[in-house]
């Protein structure tokens, strides 16, 4: 996280319950333009739940209690629904997992991706039309023409997810929210949407929150990134700062546990003992103090802040000093 | 089973189309052909990976094998006895020899059913235990995959996503088979789960000696487990070697861009490295491309590709390739 730049997208201490279970505690994150910053984290950890805040899109069941979300100068947690409604797709934007599932199946690209530009611009359809055109040769689609009138199932899974850009993307927001935007895909179609990524960050600014549970991609794309575990921020740094030094115990061991060149085939990989504790057993200490090989009487009971270890890498752990002995057992 | 040191799999020819007949009431589409002429042998103790993108046909021939699907033509020996026209008593009598796990635990295993009547399923079924001797046998496979024995009377909810594909290793495992195939067997499950199974994968084999054909898109979990390498593009294989020359040297172009694609979990290895990002789609398996199903998106291609199919060739190394210019 050097040298910050002045950030477009805040979230302060961001806390959702579910339940009464704080299934998102204390979150923050900063994003610049131009930046991209990663959100990872196991299944359940609370990765989606924070991007739904972000876009004021939380289901019924869950309940922001404490926090704010400001986008530069506006807050966003006080919104009304209404006010929410114009500066979505407008100013920030999402796209989800399951291109399929979040296209109108019964409707041609073309016009999903004309209405999204209709809602926040006074113009003609044939105008927004034309922006769709041009919308869809941006993000790589050939033959634009004739895919305008196409419906989604006469696409390919990569196409699905070019159109939902298309569709973030339209009225140039400044925010992209993006959870899990390639895990649907096969690996060539997925490193063509990464550099499309890449593109918009570089050409328009665009500051991007990347949702993902693959460490490679993070590697390929992220600047900054956030570890989650059980709804905390377990680290936060600069990606090259992490992958070098990671400062958590659980990255470092989540960092192990993927097979590298180095590894002699067939060996054991780390593991990490034990599961991911459910919302009800989550308790007063730091959350990854059952499966955790550096734990002590004081991570059971007292849940660790996130402490600085230079050059604005944080980790939430009471043990950072013993880190080297970790990564020893590790290696 | 005839020779005991004989390949535990040998696949000759083999292709499996979809559709084109029309039935009576089908209007006669297109003939997918999802797999064609496919060689492959598959050694006690090896683990061979098969790669290749989503629709390349990985799940058709691993259901091929196992013969939940029949090919059009080809020969299927699993160990020894062919499996191709075999009757149903010497079918059921091969399939023992070979199982199955798929991608989505949760998928395989029946909500209503507790763990232990899941794995002691096959024995029960086939006559192998009952009473007294299936319970404790069951204790043993449980144990095996790293759950206890106690587990058995649990359902399947009560059970991570790790766990819940412990059980349907113990059971893959519970006729003793010479073969499991693994479709996609960690995908579904959480990096630090993954690790955990990969290791049992490993451990069972090093103990029970059973091949694995090892269908997987992740290319490093590819290099951790297997002994050889198999891509598939289109139905057909493009690039078979061992792991060591596979990933030393890959030949094909489109081996070449897989390992591209895939990244890397270190920042400064995945920012320096060669790009080789592909244009295109993958095309329809019910058109494929003339000539080299890959040159419509092959970087290398020149007029021959479109003509003249690529058979696999051994080059120096031992590595098989089907490419004109590779
Ligand atoms: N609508 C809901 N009702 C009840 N609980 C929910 C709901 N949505 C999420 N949760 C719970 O909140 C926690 C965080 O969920 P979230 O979807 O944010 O996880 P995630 O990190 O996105 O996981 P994944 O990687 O599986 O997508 C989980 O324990 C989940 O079970
Ligand atoms: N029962 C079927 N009827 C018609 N076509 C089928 C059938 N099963 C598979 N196919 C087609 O055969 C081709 C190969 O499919 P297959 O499921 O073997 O691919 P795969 O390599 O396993 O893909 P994935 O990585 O997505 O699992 C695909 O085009 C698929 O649509
Ligand atoms: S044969 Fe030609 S088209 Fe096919 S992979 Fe080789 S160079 Fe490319
Ligand atoms: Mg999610
Ligand atoms: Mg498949």
């Amino acid at each position: 996280m050097s040298a910050d730049p002045i950030p477009l997208l805040s979230v302060e201490n961001l806390t959702i319950e579910i339940g009464g279970a704080s299934v998102v505690d204390d979150v923050s994150f900063h994003v610049a333009p131009g930046r991209v910053m990663a959100l990872v984290g196991e299944s359940g950890c609370g990765k989606s739940l924070t991007s739904y805040a972000i876009l004021g899109l939380l289901p019924d069941a869950a309940k922001r209690t404490g926090g704010r979300i400001r986008l530069h100068d506006l807050d966003l947690s006080a919104l009304s629904e209404r006010e929410f409604r114009k500066a979505r797709g407008k100013d920030i934007s999402i796209i989800f997992q399951e291109p399929s599932a979040s296209l109108d199946p019964l409707t041609t690209v073309g016009s999903q991706i004309a209405d999204a530009y209709r809602t926040h611009n006074k113009v003609s359809r044939a105008e927004a039309y034309d922006k769709a055109r041009q919308m869809l040769a941006d993000v790589g689609i050939p033959d634009p023409d004739r895919r305008l009138h196409q419906y989604p199932f006469e696409l390919s899974g990569g196409m699905c997810q070019r159109i939902m850009i298309s569709i973030a993307l339209i009225c140039s927001p400044r925010v992209l929210v993006a959870d899990e935007p390639t895990t649907a895909l096969d690996v060539t179609i997925q490193a063509q949407i990464l550099d499309l990524m890449k593109k918009l960050v570089s050409e328009r600014g665009t500051a991007i929150v990347l949702i993902t549970h693959d460490m490679g991609v993070v590697a390929d794309i992220a600047d900054d990134v956030a570890v989650m575990y059980a709804g905390r921020v377990a680290e936060i740094a600069g990606v090259h700062s992490l992958f070098a030094k990671p400062c958590h115990p659980y990255t470092a061991l989540l960092l192990a546990s993927v097979p590298t060149l180095d590894d002699a085939p067939k060996s054991d990989l780390a593991t990490i003992e034990g599961r991911v504790p459910t919302p009800d057993e989550f308790g007063e200490g730091c959350r990854f103090a059952s499966r955790c090989p550096l734990v002590t009487d004081k991570c059971r009971i007292e849940q660790p802040p996130l402490f600085d270890c230079g050059d604005g890498h944080r980790s939430a752990c009471w043990h950072i000093d013993r880190m080297p002995e970790l990564m020893e057992a590790a290696a | 089973m005839s020779d005991p040191n004989g390949p535990v799999l040998e696949l000759k020819d083999v292709a499996v189309h979809f559709g084109g007949r029309g039935g009576l009431f089908a209007s006669p589409g297109p003939v997918v052909k999802a797999v064609n002429g496919v060689d492959l042998t598959i050694g006690r103790g090896e683990t061979v990976a098969l790669v290749g993108e989503s629709g390349c046909g990985k799940s058709t021939l691993s259901n091929t094998i196992v013969g939940l699907q029949a090919p059009v033509s080809g020969s299927i020996r699993v160990a020894g006895e062919e499996v191709v026209g075999a009757d149903r008593r010497k079918l059921n009598d091969i399939r023992r020899h070979v199982q199955m796990i798929f991608q989505d635990p949760a998928l395989s295993l029946d909500p209503r059913s507790t763990i232990g009547a899941t794995v002691g399923e096959p024995l029960k079924v086939r006559g192998v235990a009952k009473g007294e001797a299936l319970k404790q046998r069951v204790g043993e496979l449980l144990t095996q995959v790293g759950l206890r024995a106690e587990h058995a009377d649990r359902y399947p909810h009560q059970f991570s996503g790790g766990q819940r594909q412990r059980v349907v290793i113990a059971r893959a495992l519970a006729l003793e088979p010479g073969l499991v195939i693994c479709d996609e067997p960690v995908s579904a499950l959480d990096v630090s789960v993954r690790a955990q199974i990969l290791n049992l994968l490993v451990a069972l084999q090093k103990r029970t000696g059973v091949s694995y054909l090892f269908v997987s898109h992740d290319l490093s979990v590819v290099r951790h487990i297997c002994d050889r390498v198999v891509v598939m593009y289109l139905g057909r294989f493009v690039e078979m070697a061992d792991r060591a020359t596979f990933f030393a040297n890959p030949k094909h172009p489109y081996t070449r861009a897989l390992m591209s694609a895939v990244p890397q979990a270190d920042p400064v290895v995945q920012r320096g490295k060669e790009r080789y990002v592909l244009s295109g789609e993958l095309p329809s398996p019910a058109n494929i491309p003339s000539g080299c199903a890959f040159h419509t998106r092959c970087p290398l291609a020149t007029e021959i590709c479109s003509q003249v199919r690529p058979e696999l060739t051994p080059r120096p190394d031992g590595a098989l390739v089907a490419c004109h210019h590779a």
